[in-house]
This record gives C-alpha cells, sequence and structure tokens, in this order.
C-alpha cells in the first residue's frame, strides 16, 4: 500500500467522485475507499484499521458491496477510483461481516473473566454487534504465553492478526520490533527473530490491540475497564507535553492509557502531524512511583542527625520561626530558592511570588539553568523570543531537519516520532550531528557521527559553507550588508579543510548539509543537550541562529531554530520568571515598566534590581556563608552536581534547608525540615511543553497521606510570612496570572510567532559575532584520549524515575560503564570487567559494558545513577553569559584495573 | 317492623344472641392449628430459591471457583460488592480475587451477581439470621464469605438450580472451566469437554 | 400565623371591662393541624396539615417527601436491568407490579416481544399480586376504621401468596422477578399446584371479610357517603384504578389498551355508582373475584414454552451456555457491564396496577443507560385530589380519605 497522497502538502492529487449510497462523495485519487466512506461520517466496522498507518486488510470485516462485482469487497485495500459505485449495508453485508466475526470467535479462547481487555475488547464489540450465537466448531489454539519482555505478555490464544501491533511498530514508530511468525499452526505475533522483546517498550502495540492479546505487566489483572476512573493529564516526564489518561482505581493507579487506541481508528491521517497520540515508555510505565512506598507522607523535622515526623502545624511554625529569624537578622538577601521544573505553571508562579515578595530576596532559579536557559538567552538576545518557534507539525512537514547534539530518540521520544514521520510519509531529509551513533542516526537520511565537543566548530564549518558555496539568502543578507560582512569576516579566520580534520567530517560531508539545509523550503534546527547542556552552549545557539539567518529561514514559516526540553515545565518556569534575570512573561527583572507593573499588582515592592544570584551563585553563596536560608522546592542538587561544586559543603553552611519533596532524595536527607509534596496526579495546573503549549494538568487521585499541593503549602507560608494570600485553588492563581500574562493560556494553542532578528541585526551584531567563533574546542591532555559524557536514557528522565519500579525493572542501574565494541576490543576489554576511570578530578573503579550507540574514542555513564558516582568526575564550566553549569563532558582515561 | 321481627330480636337481645356468635368464632378456633408459629423455637422451612446471604464457593477439589472478573461488581445495583483482583503467582497466568467484600448493609438481596457470575462462584443461602450489634462485621470479606459457601454448600448448590445457574448438580461439574487454560506447551492435549 | 393570631386575640383585653384584663375572652377560630408524619395510619411517612373548624376540615394539604430516595435519579447512573430492584422498593407492598410495569416499557422502548408462557406467567403474577395488594390494603383500611378482625384475616391470606412469592423468586416483598423480555424463572409443577390449591380456598375467604364489613355498621356510617368525588372531577383530577371506578368511570387499562395476557382472559371491571369510600371499596373486592378468575383461565390455557425473549442483544444467554460458549460468555459480559444498548426515543407505557395507572416514561438519548426516567406514580396523583375530597368531612375521615386511594408513600415519594 502506499501512501495516502492526500495527506503529503506537497502532492498536488487528483479529485474525483464516486457515488456512496446513492450520495455523490468527491475525494482525493488514490486513496483507500474505507477512508473516502469514513470521510462521509459513515462507520465500517473494521479491526485491523488505523488511520496513523496504511490499510492491512486482515480482519475482513470492512465489506461493501461495488456495483459491478459478485462478492463484497475490502474497503480497507481497496482504492478510491472515480466512478465506483458503492454500497455500504444491507442484509447480505451484515451477514458477510458477520461470518468474519465467527471466523475470528471460533479461534478465540473462552478467556473474558481473566483477560484484562473485556470491556474494551472490539472482538467483543463486534460480536456482540452482530448478534453472533451459538459457534459450532470452536477449537483452541492451546498456545503458551510469551512472558519473556520486562513490560509486555503477549497472549497469542487471544489475537486476531490484526497486526495493528506490527504496523503501528513498523509504520508510525519505525522501530520494527515485531513480526507475524507461523507456530504451531497459526500466524502468532512475535518479536523480531522470535527473542524476547527488545525495543523501545513504547507500548503503542498495547494501545492499539483490540483484544487482550498484549497485556501490560504492571497491571496485569488487576483491573476491568469499567472500573477505573479515568483522568487526562499531562504527562510529566519531559518537554514533549504528550497527553495520557492516568486510570485510577480507589486511591492506586492502576494504569495509563494513550488517547492512540484502536477505538479512535478514524481520523485524518494529516491529523497525525501534530501527534499521533501514543506515548513512550516513560509515560506508560514509569507510573508506579505516584502511589509508591517511598512517597513522602508526612512532614520531616530534623531532631539532631535524625529526621522524626511531626504534625503540619509544628514543622509549618519551625519554619516560619526560622525564617522570620533569619530575615530579621541577615536580611532578605540571606534566603534562597531552588525549584524544579516539573512543577505547574501556577506553582512556579507562585514561588518566584513567594521569594520575591513574601521573602523579598532575588535569589531564585529553577532547573531550566540546566541548560535551557542558554536556549532561551540566545534566541531572546538574538530573536527576541524565549522560546522555540515551531511546533510538532512545523517539524513532521518540514523537507530538511539539521538534529545536532541531540539524542532524540532518548530524550524526547514523541518529538522524535514526529522527525520519523517527517522521514516516513513526508519524505524529508534528516542530518543527525552527533557524538554518539543515536536511533535517529540510523534512520536518518544523513547521520555523521562528530568528535566530542566539536558541536560548535562543525555549525562554525557550516555556516563558512554556505557562505563559500554561495547558498546565502540574498534576500535577508541584503537588508544587513553589515552583519553580513561581519559574519563573512568571522568565520573567514578558519578554513573547511581545518574544520572537517577537527571534527571528525569530511570538508564535501560540511557541503552537503549546506546545501540540504539551505535548499530545502522548510528547515527546521533541532538542537538539544549536545548544544545546550555544554559549554558554549549560549554561542553555539547564536551560531546556528546565524546560519538560519543567512540561509534565509528566520521567519520563514515553517523553520527555525528550536531545542527540546528535558523536564515537563522548563519553558514554563522561564516564563514564569523563576530566574532572577526574569520577571514573569519572560520580562527583564531590570525592567523598570515590567518592575512597576508586578509590584502594583503584587501589592508590594520588589527586591532591588540588579540583585539576584542564579545557581551556581546561589550555591556558592551557601558556601561563603552570604546565603543562609534555602528553600528548595523538588530540586536535588545534591544528586545532580558533580562533587567539585562542593554542594555537600555549602549545604552543611545553612542555618536552614527546608526541601519540599514527595520523595526523601538526597538534598532532602540534609535538610532541616521536609514537606512532603504531591505529585502531577494528585493536583491541578497547567504545562508549558516545548512547543509552547500550555497543557492542563488535572487530579487524578487526593494527596497520598498528608502530603500537599505544593502551591498550597506555598500558600500556606507566605501567609504565614504575612502576606494576604487568598488563593482556595489553582484557578485563583490562574485568574491572577491571567490578568497578568494576558493571552499566555491561549486555550492551549501554542502561540504562532515570527522571528525578528532585525533589530539585533542591526544593532551591536557586527561587534559580538567575532567572538563566538574566535572559541576553539577545548584542547585536552592526551594522557585523557576518552570523551566521558553523561546523558539521558529512554527509560529514566532526571532522577524522578529512578523511583519508578517499572522504569527500573526495565532499565536497571547496571552501574557500568557503556563503551564501543572496538575501544573494548583495543583495551582488550569484556563485558563486565572493571576498568580504572580517570578524570582531572579523580578516579574510581567500575564495570564496562558494549554499547552500539557509544562511538569510538567516547565512553557513557547514564545520569540518573550515582552508583558508582561518575558524575564527581565531572568538570563544571559555567557559561558566562548565562550562568549555565556545564557539566555533562569531560575527558578521562580509561585503562584495565 | 312486624312481630315476628320484633320477637326475633327481643329474643336475640335476651339470649345475648350476638356474644354467642361470636364466641362461636373464638372456640371454632380452639380446634384449628394456629397459623403462627413460635420463632426461633420454631424455625420457618425456607424455599430453595430464597435469597439469603451470599456464599462464595469451591469446587469439589477445594480450589477457589472464583476469577476475580468484577462483573458482580458491575452488576450490583447497589453498589455493595468490591473485588480486588490479582494475579495468582502461585499459577500464573491464573486470575483471583485477592480481597472479596460485599457490603451487606448495602446488599438489596435482588441475586444479579449470582446471575453475572460467569464460573457460578456466587450463590445465595438460605442463612438469614446475621443481626449484630455492630453494623462493622456487616462487611463481608473473602474468608468470611467462603465460609458461609462452605457452611451452606447445600443451599447454595440448590439455589444455583433453583434459579437456572446449573441444570443440576451432577452436570455443572462438567461446566468446570478454569480460567484461563494454562498452556505449558503446545503439544498439550485439551480438556475433555473442548476436545 | 394563625398560631400568632390566637395568642393576641384569645388574651386581648375587653374593651368594654377593663377590670377584667385577666379573664380570656373566649372565642372560636380555624386551628391548624399536623397529621403525621408519625402517626400510625397515614401508612408510612405523610404528613397532612389540616385546617380546621371545629372537627371539620377546611383545608388539607399534603406534605410529600419524607421517603424520597431519589429513585428517579438513581435510574440513570445504572443500566436498565440494574433499575428494577430499584422498582421494587417504589410501592413496597406490590414489588411485583412495579417490575411488571417497568419491564413493560422498557421493552416498549426495545419493541421487544415477550413469549406466550412468558405473558401468561406474567399475568398470573401479576394477579396474585393484585391480590395481595388489595388484601393489604382491605386489612389496613379496615384496622384505621377499627375493624382488627379483618387485618388478622386477610394477612392470614396474605401469607400464603408471600410465602408462594418466595417459592417462586426467593423473596416475599423484593422479588425482582420480572426481566426485561421475560421472567426471571418459569413455574414449577409445585408452585403451579399451591396456586391452584388457593384459588379453590380464596372465593369462601372474601365472602368472609365481606360478611364482617358489610354487616358492620359501623364501617357502613364510615364509608358510605364519606369522601365523594364526581366522575367529572375524578377524571379531571387524574384519578385511575379503584378510585376512578368507583365514581363511575369505567376505565381499565387491562381492558381497554389491553396488554400481556389479558386479552386472551374473560373477567369484568366492576364499576361504582356513588363515588364514595364504600364503593372503592366495593370495586375492590369485587377485582378479587375476577382476579381469581383471571388466575384460573391463564393457568388453564397457558402451555409450555420459553419464558424468556431470545434476542442476543438483549437478553442474557441461558448460564450453561455462557460456560461453555465464547458468544454467550460475550453476551453476558457485555449485558452487565455495559447493558444492551437501546435506540434513542421517549416513550410512556402505563399499566394497570392495583392502585391505578402507574406508569414509566423514559427517555433515552441511546446506549446503556435511560437519560431521564419518571414514574406516574398513582399515589401520587391521587393525593392531588385529597384536599378537593376531604374538604367538609370530619377529622376523623382524613385517615380513611387517603386510606381510600391505597396510598404506599415508597411510591407516592419515590
Amino acid at each position: 500500500m502506499g501512501l495516502k497522497p492526500g495527506t503529503n502538502p506537497d502532492v498536488e492529487a487528483a479529485t474525483i467522485q464516486l457515488n456512496i449510497d446513492g450520495k455523490t462523495v468527491t475525494a482525493k485519487d488514490g486513496i483507500s475507499l474505507y477512508d473516502v466512506i469514513s470521510m462521509t461520517g459513515k462507520i465500517i466496522p473494521a479491526m485491523c484499521y488505523h488511520y496513523t498507518f496504511d490499510p492491512f486488510g486482515s480482519c475482513g470485516m470492512c465489506l461493501v458491496m461495488q456495483e459491478g462485482k459478485k462478492a463484497p469487497v475490502r474497503s480497507c485495500t481497496a482504492k478510491a477510483t472515480a466512478g465506483m459505485i458503492i454500497r455500504t449495508e444491507g442484509e447480505d453485508l451484515f451477514l458477510a461481516r458477520k461470518k468474519a466475526v465467527e471466523k475470528h470467535l471460533s479461534v478465540h479462547p473462552l478467556d473474558c473473566p481473566v483477560c484484562d481487555a473485556d470491556g474494551h475488547c472490539e472482538l467483543q464489540d463486534m460480536a456482540f454487534e452482530h448478534g453472533v450465537t451459538n459457534l459450532a466448531n470452536a477449537k483452541q489454539k492451546f498456545i503458551p504465553e510469551d512472558t519473556r519482555s520486562p513490560v509486555l505478555d503477549f497472549n497469542m490464544n487471544r489475537c486476531i492478526a490484526c497486526a495493528e501491533c506490527i504496523n503501528v511498530c513498523k509504520d508510525v514508530l519505525m522501530i520494527d520490533a515485531l513480526q507475524f511468525m507461523k507456530k504451531g499452526g497459526f500466524n502468532q505475533v512475535v518479536p523480531k527473530g522470535d527473542l524476547a522483546l527488545s525495543c523501545e517498550f513504547c507500548g503503542d502495540c498495547l494501545a492499539v490491540c483490540p483484544v487482550g492479546a498484549i497485556t501490560n505487566k504492571f497491571s496485569k489483572y488487576l483491573y476491568k475497564p469499567w472500573q477505573m476512573k479515568k483522568t487526562t493529564t499531562t504527562c510529566n516526564y519531559c518537554g514533549d507535553g504528550c497527553q495520557m489518561y492516568l486510570e485510577t482505581k480507589d486511591e492506586e493507579v492502576i494504569r495509563v492509557t494513550s488517547p492512540l487506541s484502536w477505538k479512535n481508528k478514524w481520523g485524518d491521517r494529516s491529523e497525525t502531524a501534530k501527534g499521533h497520540g501514543g506515548l513512550c515508555v516513560r509515560g506508560r510505565f514509569g507510573f508506579e512511583y505516584l502511589d509508591g512506598k517511598t512517597r513522602l507522607r508526612q512532614p520531616l523535622v530534623r531532631e539532631g542527625n535524625r529526621l522524626v515526623e511531626k504534625p503540619w502545624l509544628e514543622a509549618m511554625h519551625l519554619v516560619v520561626d526560622r525564617f522570620s529569624n533569619i530575615k530579621s537578622k541577615y536580611g532578605a538577601d540571606a534566603i534562597a530558592g531552588l525549584v524544579t521544573a516539573r512543577c505547574t505553571n501556577e506553582e512556579l508562579y507562585l514561588f518566584q511570588k513567594l521569594m520575591r515578595i513574601g521573602f523579598g530576596s532575588n535569589h531564585l532559579d529553577s532547573s531550566a539553568r540546566y541548560g535551557h536557559l542558554n536556549f532561551v538567552h540566545a534566541s531572546k538576545h538574538a530573536l527576541g523570543l524565549g522560546r522555540t518557534p515551531n511546533d510538532w507539525e512545523d517539524l513532521t512537514k518540514a523537507k530538511a531537519i539539521l538534529l545536532i547534539g541531540s539524542n532524540i530518540t532518548e530524550t524526547n521520544p514523541l518529538t522524535a516520532v514526529r522527525i520519523k514521520e517527517a522521514l516516513r510519509v513526508y519524505k524529508a531529509q534528516v542530518v543527525t550531528l552527533d557524538s554518539a551513533v543515536t536511533n535517529m542516526a540510523k534512520l536518518a537520511s544523513h547521520p555523521f557521527v562528530i568528535k566530542p565537543g566539536t558541536e560548535g566548530l562543525v555549525i562554525h564549518g557550516l555556516v563558512k559553507a554556505t557562505i563559500e558555496l554561495d547558498l546565502v539568502d540574498d534576500e535577508a543578507t541584503r537588508k544587513h550588508p553589515q552583519a553580513f560582512a561581519a559574519l563573512q569576516a568571522a568565520v573567514a579566520g578558519r578554513s573547511l579543510d581545518d574544520v572537517a580534520s577537527q571534527t571528525g567530517l569530511t570538508t564535501d560531508n560540511l557541503r552537503d548539509i549546506a546545501t540540504i539545509f539551505a535548499e530545502a523550503p522548510r528547515a527546521i534546527i533541532m538542537c538539544a543537550e549536545g548544544i545546550v547542556r555544554r559549554a558554549g552552549g549560549y554561542d553555539n545557539v547564536l551560531k546556528l541562529i546565524d546560519l538560519a539567518w543567512i540561509t534565509g529561514k528566520l521567519g520563514r514559516p515553517g523553520c527555525g531554530v528550536n531545542t527540546v526540553t528535558e523536564e515537563p515545565n522548563e519553558q514554563g518556569a522561564v516564563d514564569m520568571g523563576v530566574a532572577p534575570e526574569f520577571l514573569p512573561g519572560q520580562a527583564s527583572f531590570d525592567d523598570p515598566v515590567a518592575r512597576e507593573r508586578f509590584a502594583k499588582a503584587w501589592g508590594a515592592a520588589l527586591p532591588v534590581s540588579h540583585a539576584g544570584s542564579s545557581l551556581v551563585d546561589i550555591l556558592k553563596g551557601c558556601k561563603n556563608g552570604s546565603i543562609k536560608a534555602l528553600y528548595v522546592l523538588g530540586e536535588n542538587p545534591l544528586e545532580t552536581l558533580p562533587a567539585s561544586m562542593e554542594v555537600r559543603a555549602a549545604l552543611d553552611r545553612l542555618e536552614l534547608l527546608v526541601v519540599q519533596d514527595p520523595f526523601l532524595t538526597q538534598t532532602a536527607r540534609q535538610a532541616h525540615v521536609v514537606f512532603p509534596a504531591c505529585t502531577y496526579a494528585e493536583k491541578d495546573g497547567t504545562f508549558t511543553n516545548l512547543e509552547g503549549r500550555v497543557l492542563r494538568v488535572r487530579q487524578a487521585m487526593d494527596p497520598i497521606g498528608e502530603s500537599l499541593p505544593d502551591w498550597h503549602i506555598m500558600t500556606s507560608l507566605a501567609n504565614a510570612l504575612g502576606c494576604q494570600w487568598e488563593y482556595e485553588s489553582v484557578n485563583d492563581i490562574q485568574s491572577e496570572m491571567m490578568k497578568l500574562l494576558p493571552g499566555y493560556y491561549n486555550l492551549g494553542q501554542p502561540r504562532k510567532v515570527v522571528s525578528a532578528p532585525d533589530r539585533y541585526l542591526e544593532n551591536g551584531y557586527a561587534a559580538e559575532v567575532a567572538v563566538r567563533y574566535r572559541t576553539m574546542p577545548t584542547s585536552h591532555d592526551s594522557a585523557r584520549p576518552f570523551s566521558l559524557q553523561m546523558g539521558q536514557l529512554l527509560m529514566h528522565s532526571g532522577k524522578m524515575s529512578t523511583e519508578a519500579p517499572g522504569l527500573i525493572k526495565i532499565a536497571p542501574n547496571t552501574g557500568k560503564l557503556r563503551m564501543s565494541l572496538a575501544d573494548m576490543d583495543r583495551l582488550g576489554l569484556q563485558d563486565g570487567m572493571k576498568v580504572r576511570l580517570t578524570s582531572d578530578l579523580g578516579s574510581l573503579q567500575l564495570g564496562v559494558q558494549p554499547d552500539q550507540s557509544v562511538a569510538i574514542g567516547t565512553c557513557f555513564f547514564p545520569e540518573h545513577f550515582n552508583e558508582p558516582p561518575v558524575k564527581d568526575l565531572m568538570s563544571v564550566s559555567v557559561d558566562a553569559m548565562t550562568g549555565v553549569p556545564a557539566f555533562k563532558q569531560t575527558w578521562v582515561s580509561i585503562e584495565r584495573a | 317492623m312486624s312481630v315476628s321481627a320484633m320477637t326475633k330480636k327481643i329474643l336475640h337481645a335476651a339470649l345475648f344472641y350476638e356474644i354467642w356468635d361470636a364466641m362461636k368464632v373464638t372456640f371454632k378456633h380452639m380446634f384449628h392449628q394456629p397459623i403462627t408459629f413460635q420463632y426461633p423455637r420454631e424455625q420457618r422451612e425456607i424455599p430453595h430459591a430464597h435469597r439469603g446471604a451470599l456464599g462464595l464457593l469451591r469446587y469439589d477439589d477445594g480450589r477457589e471457583r472464583c476469577v476475580g472478573c468484577d462483573l458482580c461488581e458491575v452488576a450490583c445495583p447497589s453498589h455493595c460488592i468490591k473485588v480486588i483482583s490479582a494475579e495468582d503467582t502461585a499459577r500464573p497466568l491464573q486470575r483471583y480475587a485477592s480481597e472479596f467484600y460485599i457490603d451487606v448493609t448495602k446488599c438489596v438481596f435482588c441475586g444479579y451477581c449470582v446471575e453475572a457470575c460467569p464460573v457460578n462462584a456466587l450463590a445465595m443461602t438460605k442463612m438469614y439470621e446475621y443481626s449484630t450489634h455492630d453494623k462493622r462485621t456487616l462487611m463481608f470479606d473473602k474468608k468470611r464469605l467462603y465460609n458461609i459457601g462452605e457452611r451452606h454448600l447445600n443451599d447454595a448448590k440448590q439455589y444455583l438450580y433453583a434459579h437456572n445457574q446449573e441444570k443440576n448438580v451432577e452436570e455443572s461439574r462438567e461446566y468446570r472451566y478454569y480460567f484461563p487454560q494454562s498452556v505449558l506447551k503446545t503439544t498439550q492435549t485439551p480438556p475433555k469437554h473442548l476436545s | 400565623m394563625a398560631f400568632e393570631d390566637q395568642r393576641t386575640t384569645i388574651y386581648k383585653v375587653n374593651p368594654e371591662h377593663p377590670e377584667s384584663e385577666t379573664l380570656p375572652t373566649l372565642r372560636t377560630e380555624e386551628l391548624l393541624l399536623n397529621l403525621g408524619p408519625q402517626h400510625p395510619s397515614t401508612h408510612g411517612v405523610l404528613k397532612v396539615i389540616l385546617e380546621l373548624e371545629g372537627e371539620r376540615l377546611v383545608k388539607s394539604t399534603p406534605v410529600m417527601g419524607y421517603l424520597h430516595r431519589g429513585v428517579e435519579k438513581l435510574a440513570e447512573d445504572g443500566t436498565y436491568h440494574q433499575f428494577i430492584p430499584h422498582t421494587d422498593r417504589l410501592d413496597y407492598v406490590c414489588a411485583m407490579y412495579n417490575n411488571f410495569a417497568y419491564c413493560r416499557a422498557v421493552e416498549k422502548l426495545l419493541d421487544l416481544k415477550v413469549p406466550e408462557r412468558g405473558e401468561y406467567l406474567r399475568t398470573i403474577v401479576a394477579e396474585v399480586q393484585r391480590i395481595i395488594g388489595h388484601q393489604f390494603w382491605l386489612g389496613a383500611q379496615a384496622l384505621d376504621i377499627g375493624a382488627m378482625t379483618v387485618f388478622f384475616y386477610c394477612f392470614r391470606d396474605r401469607e400464603i401468596l408471600l410465602d408462594w412469592f418466595d417459592e417462586l423468586c426467593g423473596a416475599r416483598l423484593t422479588t425482582s422477578w420480572y426481566r426485561i423480555g421475560g421472567v426471571e424463572r418459569d413455574l414449577t409443577p409445585g408452585l403451579i399446584d399451591k396456586l391452584k390449591q388457593f384459588i379453590d380456598y380464596f372465593p369462601p375467604k372474601i365472602l368472609e371479610y365481606q360478611v364482617f364489613l358489610e354487616k358492620n355498621r359501623i364501617w357502613l356510617g364510615r364509608t358510605k357517603g364519606v369522601a365523594v368525588i364526581s366522575a367529572e372531577d375524578a377524571v379531571n383530577f387524574g384519578l385511575s384504578g379503584p378510585t376512578l371506578r368507583g365514581s363511575g368511570v369505567d376505565y381499565d387499562l387491562r381492558k381497554y389498551e389491553p396488554y400481556s395476557a389479558y386479552p386472551k382472559c374473560e373477567f369484568s371491571v366492576p364499576v361504582g355508582k356513588n363515588g364514595d369510600t364504600y364503593d372503592r371499596y366495593w370495586i375492590r373486592v369485587m377485582e378479587l373475584y375476577e382476579s381469581v378468575k383471571i388466575i384460573r383461565q391463564c393457568l388453564e390455557q397457558m402451555q409450555d414454552g420459553p419464558v424468556m425473549a431470545d434476542v442476543p442483544s438483549v437478553t442474557l444467554p441461558p448460564k450453561e451456555r455462557v460456560f461453555t460458549n465464547l458468544e454467550s460468555m460475550i453476551q453476558q459480559f457485555k449485558l452487565f457491564s455495559q447493558g444492551f444498548q437501546a435506540p434513542p426515543g421517549e416513550i410512556y407505557c402505563g399499566t394497570e396496577a392495583h392502585k391505578g395507572e402507574l406508569g414509566f416514561y423514559i427517555v433515552s438519548t441511546g446506549g446503556g443507560k435511560p437519560y431521564r426516567l419518571k414514574i406516574r406514580a398513582p399515589s401520587f396523583i391521587h393525593m392531588g385530589a385529597f384536599d378537593h375530597m376531604s374538604r367538609g368531612y370530619m377529622i376523623s375521615d382524613a385517615c380513611t380519605i387517603f386510606g381510600s386511594y391505597d396510598i404506599v408513600m415508597g411510591e407516592c415519594d419515590r
């Protein structure tokens, strides 16, 4: 089956007319007859059909009568042609469909009482609808269940061989982990090669399975669909902001389901450009921490070296007394706060308000500081826009995608599915530039592996190649001749050969990439952790903007420089002004107009301008004693930052450390008081995802134990400190935000924005452009030949996912360093052998394991685990412009221990 | 008024006829079987179809019939049943009810749960004397329900028969169906009643 | 308000004799009296506010809702099937007839036909229920007026039938025996024998009740000419059943909108003349004879056959098929977890219960649950005529008057 041409914007399809049930219908040529019929609003039963992939035609239900043919035809695999006369209803068709159902039922086991799909089963629906009773010669398959996979069980007795799972895996997700195999006389779905399933475990096969043949191991036999309360909410693992249904039974989270399901199989393929509705492994299987045993249920107060459970009132009194004491003794500047970007927008807003008005301090920061602020600052500086300009639809429909420094299938799996769709449906050219062999590189049209730490130089090379090949967009550069001249001068100093030799590419590669990018009508740059979390991130984003500018991609629809975020609400944290340099709405903290507006709205004076310190400075302040009290909301600097930051020493010097978290983290163990907070499942609010879309988070269950939502705790704290906050629900906070930031919610749609670089290109561009092209990749000691990189795994997100038993079961901490096979052979290492890993900052012993995705000359350790403490080997470099600490890459030596 | 009627009236008045008439009824009842009986010394005979307390049943080999399908829960008009199901770790792929509660204070004794049960694990018995001073004891849990089922097994079977849930006691054993077929090898022969 | 007046007027100083200010002036005036809701003769928890002038009723205002349980709302929560046990608790004296009326309404919505034997069984049991209902009414009404013996005699015979119900469906009052599409189980030979014995035994007993009452001067005095309502008024107030027929309006749904097996039976509809309490009593007693007649005919005419309709999308499969057959298993699961899918539409279906016309009005928007369900409860409608019928009668007649409607508060307040 070919692609449905109607969905691709670049393909013009002829319009044809055909007759369905006596009505003339207009459709595009070459599309499936089933689609044409379903577009008219008529629904013909079909069990193997789903609009996200091409028709397969195995169930035999979608029968229609075509005039001129004796037997009914399968409408899904038939192409609509002009002049067809189709009948979709009638006794004969009903009986033919009934026969098809009977065929499936005759080999189906009598499993309804135990089956998890019972009540949400298409076969049941069809049998009931068609009134099938008393089948003769039913037989059983007696196939043993395949329980080898860590997340899914395959019970092929129940399978109706509709191949929806295989098709969704192959076509939509391009993973291709399942196949049909003839076993025991039946066609069975088995993992590729009949081995244990090893894939991305996104579980979309589970979602589309119309019967109970694929079951979720984590909720197996725990429920029946009719018992569940279904809450639509937003996933809080990454910045994709996928919508999902959290299904709860009483006070227990039973499972997570996605909008993608066999139930909504009718749709327009072009709609999938906005997302196909699926989830990834984290969203679907990482829910068990929500009601886990490790959740904090009571406030904890330090007594000696122990944390003791105390009632809320006592803990709150203690905190308020101590904060007031410190404020009166040392001044407001002795108080600082850190917040995680996993909080909702409303809580982030409230947090900065609490810090600035309640405490009167501007020492506050969020986890967006770990990288996203590099992008925000660069983009805001150059384009006046502190977020990504493109949404998923732009990404899907792009003709060229330049993916630089991003392992996107691991960090943001659903954004990666958009790129996969761009590749598959819209035939985009995807260039990947990374120092690892990522999953996307395996699919991309132009995959390139570069040397670690040379991302900036590659961009330099691309800019130079674009200019050399005269791929420059005249219209864009002619407007700003001075700026263009300055850019030409800035890149002149280094030859393409030089760039090529240092980055591991060839000059032809650079030229090819530049050509692909410049010539595509819709081209998108996607940069991620390899750019924004590494040294020079701010400059590198600006270089990418330069590249987009000279190729004329700025301001053109469907083009732009984008990033992805690791935490669900990093964009929201910036927008809510949880950074010393920003007020809500990304207004500058020093902007007198904005300051006056907020001071008036909040009825109190803001801290003096030009005050305030960001994450690194706050920790420094703690260490040197200028900050006495730290309010940590969900953050965990002790486990995130390397030992060289001396976080433990800094926290030890504090007079008061208050941690508010759903779990007892390492940082919380250092605290004087720990408040139990709620997870996203227990509160209302919104997240702002990486597209800038504001998404609802809805309360699915009551708070666990005595934990409370963060906004509730902060409101009580502020009122105890003398503020007059009258928030009784999240709605109250929202209405205040709506007044202060009009249009921010925008009904959950990303606001369409146009990048405006003109002001920047005219003022000051020429002066600063040279500097960013002058920086060299840091040279390294030849005694440290390997680049150690820390990054994300698909199954995990931050430290939070390590609390989810399901995800730990899928991807446990192996405690091993991942290396390429070639390097291991060279060093004479085998899987599991111990090595000594030495960096400038220390050394430790750990095992090694081979990993195909690791490039030669590099090694990898997941950032989620601190056992062994590999993170302590990392050196930290703080970006001068944005204060972002980069600590994800360093140079090490590896020798056998 | 005629003379004879007058005489009759006087005669009736003199002889207290109405009293005798009434006493005739009273004395007649001395020779009747009384229609009341002395509960609790005498017990009512309860028909087989009677819808009394619910009990959970076991197969004759002692295995629990209930597979935890939660259908009784959804069939219940007063939402008094709660089933918590799980996978039987001892016998993988077998689902069972790890917990089973019937809130008898809410139960309306309609028998729909029995009608719904696809394995006839539930049945109503003739037990009706379980009044208590403590309302909390009227939350029947799995243990108590199996207890009732064991003690009133005969009643339960008669109930199922009376309400057409089983054809007869002998035949019902034929219908026994363990969910699901635990298949270890593909070569395993199917059970007798399915071949 | 009248209470206030009382105080100010009774202790008013007589202006002509200011020295006698301690002496109250005696005067007559209207008195408000709350009858119920705890009064034993109010058949549950009816409250009536009576305005009295001496012992005469000037105005009476019924206050409803003490037994309101939101049954109509509950119907929207469950499937159609799940509502049947709730109907048991409407008129809890005659659960079978409520089941019958509800099932008939749903069957009308679904356009479902019940097999012939099913219809005969339904008719038989409905008439048995009518006998029970009238017996209960007669006993209670006689007790209200003071004739205790009748109460015992009625309950003695009623007990036989309740035990018969217990054997039939497993419960004496909350029967839930009717099903949408038929009945739950067939009559066993034993049950048929018992019923045959009863219909031979019962007619002499009716005569016994009649002898007790119709020669009793007190009974006659308390019922004849009490609470007369003209045929025109009765129709205008929407009365139905014996209360309507007592006024001489010949209206019986069994006869004039025949359903179930009634058209196949010969019976007459007794109609009164005077529209007083006695006529309403007389009609009920006559109906006992007619019910026996109907039961006898049904038992004779009834042929063997299925008692439930076999429509896979609505009715449950036989249980033994569920054990072995996947299609029946699916049917079982779908019907219990989601219910049958009713077509969108709205219907009203009235059934002649022993009190009057018991109607169910169902609005369906498709799907397994009713969108709205309204019950036309005869007790409630009849209470609307209470004020009209009680004016001018004595306070002691109040209980007799609403008693003569056969009021049951479970149905009235729903």
